[in-house]
């Protein structure tokens, strides 16, 4: 009997040890994976974790930082399924959150709670590092009040047009991409390149834009201000944003739009049929395009984008305040995104730099293959050198999901686009009082 | 073994005060033990969340910052909040969809996989299965491609047929029927299994019975099986009540968050995640999830009492 209560009592005590080291982990393998000796002994070797997403920095550079910082272990964890989410729970937790983590382009969201985060102001971000990078890209991770910075810039997303040469040609519309952005300089002279485009090729049932969700994307990434006013104020109601919506419902209403969503299967197949002739994207847009249409390799060129320059996406580093170590931390992403690493990342893995210095290196100028060999981050550079800083805010995506909803009830359930717009401030306006 | 009896024995006999239970507790500490374990896992990621979700839709919080109690304001914007009634009319749509074909289909299978004269039967038992263990986000990829609006492979069997395409993602009806066929395919085989397991304890003399009495293999399904099958159907309708409610994946990984055209393919699950996770809205996400439960608790009764009635 008491063998009995004894063995339950060591199960119960396994169970709850268990439960406890899912969440204590962290703390208990300090300096584990280093290798034997620096455990234990003065502790004169710091382990710093860092969580980021697949592709979002190069693997090799991560491994270097144990060789350029001895005294520093750092643990690399790339975190799968929905980042923001696990990132938000751990700081709402007040433990298990990393030193550094890696924040996309909703690091606005994390604005009102800015004190999650160190500043690196304090650690003379401003004085020894702002001159280096792009002052637009700078400042989305600047609150407002220009006194707190929450995290340094990683990678970009300059925008640019992308258009089938091949197809152009056929239609008779400028094919040279310095020809394309003198022609199609505005959307007005877009859509006319468009309706030419699609009556040309008729019997290809070619379309001149991939969705009109993307037009507005871009149309209001080309503004100097979005959603929101720096105080917070909803200002989606007003000329700039009407404006980015009538250019998408007009495509609708000329039938310039192939209706097929992005991020689908369905997108894939009609860039790779080549049912689509053009759209504006980001640079990273360059792997998505060379991934879902190998078939046709050597057909694509870009040129600056009609309407203006714009930026989409792009991610940034910050150290959060449960950090023991945010000084070590600073040094470690000030070292990764140095100007030189972000010239090799960029070679490595296509992630296009916030650094404006190394754009005269001659590595960043290359011809790529499945571009007809054109050198196009030559034209990804302007765009970058030209981005409005536009302040996204953190409930910027309340705004843009209920415009996008409306949006593609318009394209796909022919929905009146007045009442849509009504509908979709209505919606914002609504939630917004939450 | 005998523990338990005697166990049983004396709590029968003893209850009534709370102060003579905690003293049974006491007396019998060595099973409470034994079970313990399920109780300390259940307090600490079911009831625990189950009460700070209750707590939290009181409350206004963006997950990270300071909560601001807001008394019954997120329940008086729920009842207002058109899309939440959608979501609950998309999920009651897509669940009578999905169930009915789902446990139609999940019995005739058991009852076939039960026959006598079935070769390889363990083959198709595995086979039935494999789907409920296939990872669902790549199940929906694969539907997604079936069900694709201009590329995909229905369609292109429905217009190689002469057939007009169907806008599958697009429309309000096909939308929740897509949905709902990947949930037929994920969870047939799985019911098929809980009936095969309630098929094998009727006995077999009564089919024996019923055979020498002349009766066909139809007749024999609906006078022997149904009737004595009913427990378990109660169980995999209450069960498949329960999961339907909580349709999540599968319309989040076809149409995305916003729950596609018109939020025609928003389920409240999908509702909830959506206000708590993309947007930040903790509390209401919890009123959300308590109007979830007020529905799925309606639900159940009202399929308990249909169930119930034919034997009382």
């Amino acid at each position: 009997m008491t063998r009995k209560i004894f063995f339950s009592w060591a199960l119960i005590f396994c169970l709850l040890v268990t439960v406890v080291g899912c969440g204590g982990q962290q703390a208990a393998d300090t300096g584990g994976s280093g290798g034997g000796g620096d455990a234990g002994s003065g502790g004169e070797k710091i382990t710093l974790t860092l969580w980021y997403w697949n592709r979002s920095i190069d693997d090799n550079l991560l491994k270097e930082v144990n060789k350029q910082f001895p005294n520093i272990n750092l643990k690399a964890e790339k975190i799968g399924g929905d980042f923001k989410a696990k990132l938000t729970t751990s700081l709402a937790a007040g433990s298990g959150a990393p030193d550094i983590v890696g924040l996309n382009d909703w690091v606005a969201e994390f604005f009102p709670n800015k004190d999650q985060f160190v500043n690196l102001f304090e650690y003379g971000a401003d004085k020894e590092l702002k001159s280096q990078y792009l002052e637009w890209k700078w400042n989305q991770a600047v609150t407002p009040d220009g006194n707190y910075m929450i995290a340094l810039p990683m990678d970009t997303g300059p925008t640019a047009l992308f258009y089938r040469e091949d197809l152009f040609r056929e239609a008779g519309l400028p094919t040279e991409p310095e020809e394309v952005s003198a022609q199609i300089k505005t959307w007005e002279d877009y859509f006319e390149a468009g309706q030419k485009l699609q009556s040309a090729l008729a019997d290809k049932k070619v379309f001149m834009f991939d969705n009109i969700n993307t037009v507005f994307t871009q149309a209001t990434h080309q503004n100097d201000k979005i959603y929101f006013d720096n105080s917070d104020n909803f200002i989606g109601d007003q000329e700039h944003i009407k404006q980015a919506w009538d250019r998408a419902v007009k495509v609708h209403q000329l039938g310039l739009s192939a209706k097929i969503g992005g991020w689908t299967p369905e997108w894939n197949a009609a860039m790779n049929n080549g049912k689509v002739a053009s759209f504006i994207g980001a640079v990273w847009m360059k792997q998505i395009l060379m991934e879902a249409a190998p078939d046709t390799k050597g057909k694509w060129r870009i040129a600056r984008a009609p309407g203006g320059d714009g930026n989409n996406g792009g991610s940034f580093i910050g150290i959060t305040k449960q950090s023991k170590h945010p000084k070590e931390a600073y040094e470690v992403i000030k070292w990764l995104m140095s100007p030189e690493h972000q010239l090799n990342s960029l070679v490595t893995m296509n992630l296009f730099p916030s650094t404006p210095s190394v754009f005269s290196d001659s590595k960043v100028v290359q011809a790529e293959e499945f571009f007809g060999n054109q050198k196009m981050n030559e034209i990804f550079m302007k765009s970058a050198e030209n981005v409005k800083p536009a302040y996204r805010g953190p409930k910027f995506s309340i705004a843009n999901s209920a415009f996008q909803d409306e949006l593609t009830n318009i394209e796909k359930q022919n929905k009146d686009p007045e009442k849509a717009w009504n509908d979709a401030l209505n919606k914002i306006k609504k939630e917004l009082t939450r | 073994m005998s523990n338990l009896e005697l166990a049983t024995g004396r709590g029968r006999k003893q209850t009534g005060k709370y102060g003579s239970l905690w003293r049974e507790i006491y007396r019998n500490k060595v099973i409470y033990l034994f079970i313990s374990p399920f109780y300390i896992l259940f307090a600490i990621f079911g009831l625990f969340p189950i009460l700070f979700s209750f707590y939290l839709a009181f409350q206004k919080w963006d997950g990270i910052g300071e909560m601001q109690f807001v008394g019954l304001d997120q329940f008086r914007y729920l009842i207002t909040d058109t899309v939440f009634w959608k979501a609950i009319w998309n999920t009651l749509e897509i669940w009578i969809y999905s169930t009915i074909p789902m446990l139609f289909f999940a019995l005739v299978i058991a009852f076939l996989l039960n026959s006598a004269f079935l070769r390889y039967r363990n083959l198709y038992r595995i086979a039935y299965f494999l789907p409920n263990v296939t990872s669902i986000v790549a199940v929906a990829i694969i539907f997604g491609t079936l069900f694709g609006n201009t590329y995909g492979f229905l369609n292109f069997i429905l217009t190689s047929f002469g057939l007009e395409p169907i806008e599958w993602l697009n429309s309000r009806f096909w939308l929740k029927i897509a949905i709902a066929s990947m949930i037929v395919w994920r969870w047939t085989g799985y019911n098929a299994i809980i009936y095969l397991a309630g098929l094998q304890s009727i006995p077999t003399v009564l089919y024996e019975a019923a055979r020498i009495d002349g009766a066909s293999t139809v007749q024999t399904f609906f006078r022997i099986t149904i009737p004595l099958l009913r427990p378990v159907i109660l169980f995999t309708v209450i069960t498949s009540t329960i999961g339907g409610m909580q349709i999540f994946t599968e319309p989040q990984i076809l149409v995305g968050n916003g729950g596609g055209p018109n939020a025609e393919g928003m389920t409240i699950v999908l509702y909830l995640y959506q206000q708590a996770f993309t947007k930040n809205l903790f509390g209401y996400g919890s009123a959300v999830a308590w109007g979830l439960f007020v529905v799925i608790a309606v639900f159940s009764f009202i399929n308990w009492k249909i169930v119930q009635r034919p034997e009382s």
